[in-house]
């Protein structure tokens, strides 16, 4: 009796969780170790396809190109990370003053999050023209055309500016859920002590949001590292490949210059080198936090 | 026993009454799959023994990504349209393509379709693998009513006369002569580099792919590099120009393709009377009774090795290509120009050239149209011409002269 309930028991398991391992097998599984045989290969989709070991990852050390765009990501983050984050807790900081139509200016900054990626890098790149109106309106006020994706740096800064307006919706909601879990009577008891409005928001507050802003900077690191459709579809890569991001390096590898194997062993450093940097950010920020 | 005999037998005579079914591809183009509907319907109608199972490339980020799927998974059409050169390279290279030229009546077909300059273009080692569909032209516009309010009466031919127009137009930030660099893309450089160089060569070809050879570097090239670098050096052009900079009086001209006469058209009928389309702008030193030849945005047909109908599919394409009704068909559909050279002088196609003088400034130029050159290695190449060259004269880092010799250099380099 007992070994039938225990068979029963494991057949409702399996037909529970069949479906997802399954589904795993198919869709993550599999791809994942194609993805290895694939960056130990030279392969252009059409010849019968060579393992060469780890050649494509020594080639892939001594590309130009890939050191380039490696620069650039770390260039992309310096203006990213603390602009996003920066204006996400001033949202969320914002948000929580808010009584009156709160889910109104919620739902506002979220249309930017599910806008279409083609479709605002089109709108942002007539709007950063030369002869754009951003640019109408800064000759008309300072005299000055600023070259938004046409100078090799501020090209870098315009793409992040644009990615920061997208994430700044949903990342700031994620910093409200913190803000709204933090008890007020531990503002209540800082007041008794004599505590003001920065020692308030520096001692209780920013500490108190650390799982919040760790969990903003993991995706932010995680998104930097994904880039694509607006530099893509704005600069190609360019000016002088300063916008060059590992996803283009990836997809343009593999689709237009016909080296799958070689995309393969970029798309396995690039993993790694993302999860090095979710790795060591959480080692260097991230702190065990108790409200209760 | 004998039911089952007799259901085989079925089984094969309805094969049989089937016949031979072909796959066919072509570009996923609202226009052009007008016109392959119509045509496919037609032989259908008429081959019974031959059908043709007919459909766009399959949706993907780009034809060519479609494609090779296609190929890894073993699932190739028989025939398929819309390859370009460098697309074609690498096909043959893996030798998955028929050579053309292997059918006893190629020949009559290329010479019954007055194509036999623009197919010569398309070798590849000694066979010819694709069938030239349509040749684009890549013309200069000019906004012919700005131009005669500065006082000119023809548009400019030369780049010293671009220098002076724009001279004479341009305000810094506001308005410019030309477009000149139509973008930071490895593909813009077919419709800025490679039109210029093939304008100022006399449509020499830019690289020797045999010798794995930069061809560039050479008097044209710089002539090219040095029109560049005066036009931003002197802010007579920009990139990032917003929307329509043509239309807009941003520019006084840019560089187009045919298909951007229906939409000037419907969408700017104003400013679309006002045009004027001439050939690119060639150095000072060209003389003027040379005709100017250009870059030729073109696409082909191909027949894939694996077709177990290749005469089938040969009759196919013969019944197609050999009529040229279907190519008049072709132009009023699609408005594209079918690659032959008797567009101006052919009376099939008078009425249409009469009606649409526009499509017929493109039509002049298919014969002098070059396509790109047949390599493997396009968007290496293109990639290097961009950073290294384009951009670098764009922003001024090194001398033009300088960039044009060391992204041969780097190109020659990729090649080898």
């Amino acid at each position: 009796m007992k070994r039938r309930l225990k068979t029963l028991e494991a057949l409702k398991g399996w037909s529970l969780s069949g479906g997802y391992l399954l589904y795993t097998a198919i869709f993550w599984g599999y791809p994942f170790v194609w993805l290895i045989v694939l960056a130990m290969s030279k392969w252009n989709f059409l010849t019968p396809r060579r393992f060469i070991w780890f050649d494509n990852f020594i080639k892939l050390f001594q590309d130009e190109l890939f050191w380039r765009v490696f620069i650039n990501t770390f260039n992309f983050m310096l203006y990213f990370i603390p602009m996003v984050i920066g204006l996400s807790l001033l949202f969320a900081l914002g948000l929580k003053r808010v009584k009156l139509f709160r889910t109104f200016f919620i739902l506002a900054f979220l249309v930017a999050n599910v806008s279409s990626g083609v479709a605002y890098s089109i709108i942002f790149q007539k709007l950063f023209a030369i002869n754009g109106p951003l640019n109408d309106l800064t000759r008309a006020i300072f005299g000055v055309t600023i070259p938004w994706f046409s100078s090799p740096q501020l090209a870098t800064l315009s793409i992040a500016m644009m990615v920061t307006w997208k994430f700044i919706g949903y990342y700031g909601l994620i910093i409200f859920s913190g803000l709204q879990a933090i008890p007020d009577t531990l503002y209540e008891a800082a007041e008794i002590d004599g505590a003001g409005r920065w020692t308030k928001f520096f001692r209780i507050t920013v500490p108190l949001l650390n799982p919040s802003i760790v969990m903003v900077l993991v995706l932010s690191l995680t998104l930097t590292f994904g880039i694509f459709t607006e530099p893509f579809l704005i600069t190609g890569g360019g000016p002088m490949r300063t916008t060059y991001t590992f996803q283009m390096l990836i997809y343009t590898t593999a689709f237009q210059k016909i080296n799958p194997g070689y995309a393969s062993s970029l798309a396995i450093v690039v993993a790694l080198l993302s999860f090095g940097c979710v790795i060591l950010t959480r080692k260097l920020v991230e702190r065990e936090v108790e409200l209760a | 026993m004998k039911k089952l005999i007799l259901l085989l037998a079925m089984i094969f005579v309805s094969i049989s009454i089937i016949g031979i079914e072909l796959v066919f591809w072509t570009a996923p183009n609202p226009l052009q799959e007008r016109f392959w509907k119509e045509t496919v319907a037609e032989w259908n109608a008429n081959n019974a023994d031959i059908q043709i199972k007919w459909s766009t490339i399959p949706a993907a980020g780009s034809s060519e990504e479609a494609i090779l799927t296609s190929i890894a998974s073993g699932r190739m059409p028989d025939i398929c349209t819309n390859i370009f050169s460098g697309f074609a390279a690498q096909l043959i290279e893996a030798d998955i393509l028929v050579p053309l030229d292997s059918f006893p009546d190629f020949w009559e077909l290329i010479d019954a379709r007055k194509m036999r300059p623009i197919i010569e273009k398309w070798k590849f080692g000694r066979n010819y693998y694709v069938l030239p569909i349509y040749s684009n032209p890549i013309m200069m516009w000019w906004r012919m009513d700005i131009l005669e309010s500065l006082g000119y009466t023809v548009p400019p031919r030369t780049y010293s006369e671009i220098y002076e127009v724009s001279q004479k137009y341009s305000i810094i930030n506001e308005r410019f002569g030309t477009l000149v660099v139509m973008g930071r893309n490895w593909w813009d450089r077919w419709f800025d580099f490679i039109t210029y160089y093939y304008a100022a060569s006399g449509g020499a070809p830019y690289l020797d792919i045999e010798k794995a050879r930069a061809l560039f570097n050479n008097d044209s090239g710089k002539e090219v590099a040095t029109f560049v670098n005066e036009m931003f050096r002197n802010n007579w052009t920009a990139v990032d120009l917003g929307s329509n900079p043509f239309y807009t009086g941003v520019v006084l001209g840019g560089i187009f393709g045919p298909w951007e006469i229906n939409q000037a058209r419907s969408l700017f009928p104003d400013v679309f009377k006002n045009i004027v389309i001439t050939p690119p702008p060639v150095p000072d030193s060209y003389p003027e009774d040379d005709p100017i030849y250009t870059f030729a945005d073109t696409k082909g047909l191909v027949m894939f090795a694996t077709t177990k109908h290749r005469e089938a599919a040969w009759k196919f394409i013969k019944w197609v290509y050999s009529d040229i009704e279907k190519d008049r068909r072709w132009m009023e559909m699609t408005n594209l120009p079918p690659a032959r050279e008797d567009l101006l002088t052919n009376s099939i196609f008078k009425e249409y050239m009469d009606e649409n003088p526009y499509f017929a400034a493109y039509a002049s130029h298919v014969a002098y149209a070059v396509p790109p050159a047949l390599t493997t290695k396009t968007v290496e190449v293109q990639d290097i011409l961009t950073t290294f060259l384009i951009e670098t004269i764009m922003y001024g880092k090194k001398d033009p002269l300088a960039a044009l010799s060391d992204s041969s250099t780097r190109v020659r380099k990729e090649l080898f």
